[in-house]
């Protein structure tokens, strides 16, 4: 059985460890609170631009526009969102475990594939990979996204798409269903026009079309586009803080059983040298009669 | 007639209005109910709005935003773009310092990227500066 000091300085480190990982819980909710804000903020723009988009849709407009064009897939990139930052759970192995499948289905099809990485932990998850192409790597992200940010690797995606270095791009990211389920999902970016479909009836129509139908559907895909990278992106936050939050919360709860343990064994420690010591001395006035 | 302001960060507006003054791509317009349904592109500038019938000039509410997409129904104003802010939410001061930091930041830029991000930059705070000039005016 290990010393009392040793168990002592063992319940202490734990202790430290515990306050740390109460921390990090609670930071963590409090971010994940801020980031479902931001989810739900951005839905509404998303759902504007869909209808508008809808609109143009059903005016026939988005017929002969280059990012609706669809080809047989032979090349494809896929943008994959995860996180700067570990601890969170396994929200980061998740979402590479679901990008190392949609590689596996590519290599199977005969696809190439090419990865834009957001997040550090994804980045140099695909640099260690042999088969992965990297075309952009985007890391330390601020806290407050206005929403241009991601722009970079939107205008990379359609400058590869337009011009026919890749025929579809795919976004691999972690969806905030509530705080106590995140799923992984593979979603569709471009070719555009895979979304809008229960929306049709509301829509306007004979609506005139400044300075052209052209410069306004334009306008709306790169929006539409944006706000779905930027909408998936606050998903994948929302998701890794409350994983993180839960992480932290079994880890502080192993920390109380921890300490819970390590105290009991230390309360043994000490009973068993006083008993021992009471022992010799009534061995030792035994002796002496 | 309604109108909705929608940015990246929420809803900015969602209120009933009697006129709205729009940038778009054309050059500036007015839009009051029952107008011809129209759907456009909005540029970096100011939307200024009238709630009520008969409001003086000094009632008009600004927002400053960036590029976009506008969709005028006859009882609806959709304004969608990326940020909006409110006329008395920009620091005058604040907008001016940035707008030479931007302007200096173009002089420096190196490259393709930087220049590109330079002159969005100047852009935007151009946009807000005049913003908060349109409001100090009418408010004085």
């Amino acid at each position: 059985m290990a010393s009392q000091r040793q168990l002592k300085s063992r319940i202490r480190s734990v202790k430290n460890t515990k306050q740390i990982t109460k921390a990090m819980q609670m930071v963590a909710a409090s971010k994940m609170r801020r980031a479902q804000d931001a989810t739900k903020a951005t839905a509404a723009y998303t759902k504007t631009a869909r209808e508008i988009l809808a609109d143009l849709a059903k005016q026939g407009e988005t017929k002969n526009h280059p990012l609706f064009e669809k080809r047989d897939v032979k090349n494809r990139l896929l943008i994959v969102v995860a996180s700067d930052k570990g601890l969170a759970g396994a929200y980061n192995s998740n979402v590479a475990k679901q990008y190392l499948r949609e590689l596996m289905v590519d290599d199977q099809a005969g696809i190439k594939t090419k990865t834009i990485a957001i997040g550090r932990k994804v980045t140099g998850f695909v640099t260690r990979l042999k088969s992965a192409e990297l075309v952009g790597a985007y890391e330390d992200l601020p806290d407050t996204l206005e929403g241009h940010e991601l722009r970079p690797a939107l205008d990379t995606a359609f400058k590869l798409f337009q011009a026919g270095d890749i025929d579809a791009v795919d976004m691999v990211y972690t969806e905030f269903v509530s705080s106590v389920s995140q799923v992984v999902t593979t979603e569709r970016l471009l070719p555009a026009g895979d979304t809008d479909t229960e929306l049709e009836e509301k829509a306007i129509s004979q609506a005139i079309f400044e300075p052209d139908a052209e410069t306004v559907l334009a306008s709306v895909v790169y929006r539409l586009l944006n706000a779905q990278l930027f909408q998936a992106y606050l998903d994948g936050r929302a998701s890794e803080h409350s994983m993180r939050m839960l992480a932290m919360k079994n880890a502080t709860d192993n920390a109380s059983d921890l300490i819970d343990d390590l105290t009991l064994a230390m309360n043994k420690a000490r009973q068993a040298s006083i008993t021992q010591e009471l022992a010799e001395i009534s061995g030792g006035a035994e002796a002496m009669k | 007639m309604k109108l909705e302001l929608v940015t990246l960060a929420g809803i900015k507006v969602d209120a009933d209005v009697y006129e709205v003054m729009l940038p778009t791509a054309a050059g500036p317009i007015a839009v009051f109910p029952g107008h011809e349904p129209l759907v456009s592109v909005a540029v970096p500038g100011a939307i200024a709005v009238r709630f009520k019938k008969g409001d003086p000039e000094s009632e008009l509410e600004y927002y400053a935003v960036s590029g976009g997409v506008i969709e005028v129904t006859q009882s609806l104003v959709r304004v969608l773009v990326d940020e909006a802010d409110h006329g008395d939410d920009i620091v005058e001061a604040e907008s001016r310092a940035a707008l030479e930091k931007a302007l200096k930041l173009k002089e420096t830029a190196k490259d393709a990227v930087e220049l590109e991000k330079a002159t969005e930059l100047i852009d935007r705070h151009q946009v807000r500066l005049n913003v908060a000039g349109l409001r100090r005016r009418h408010r004085r």
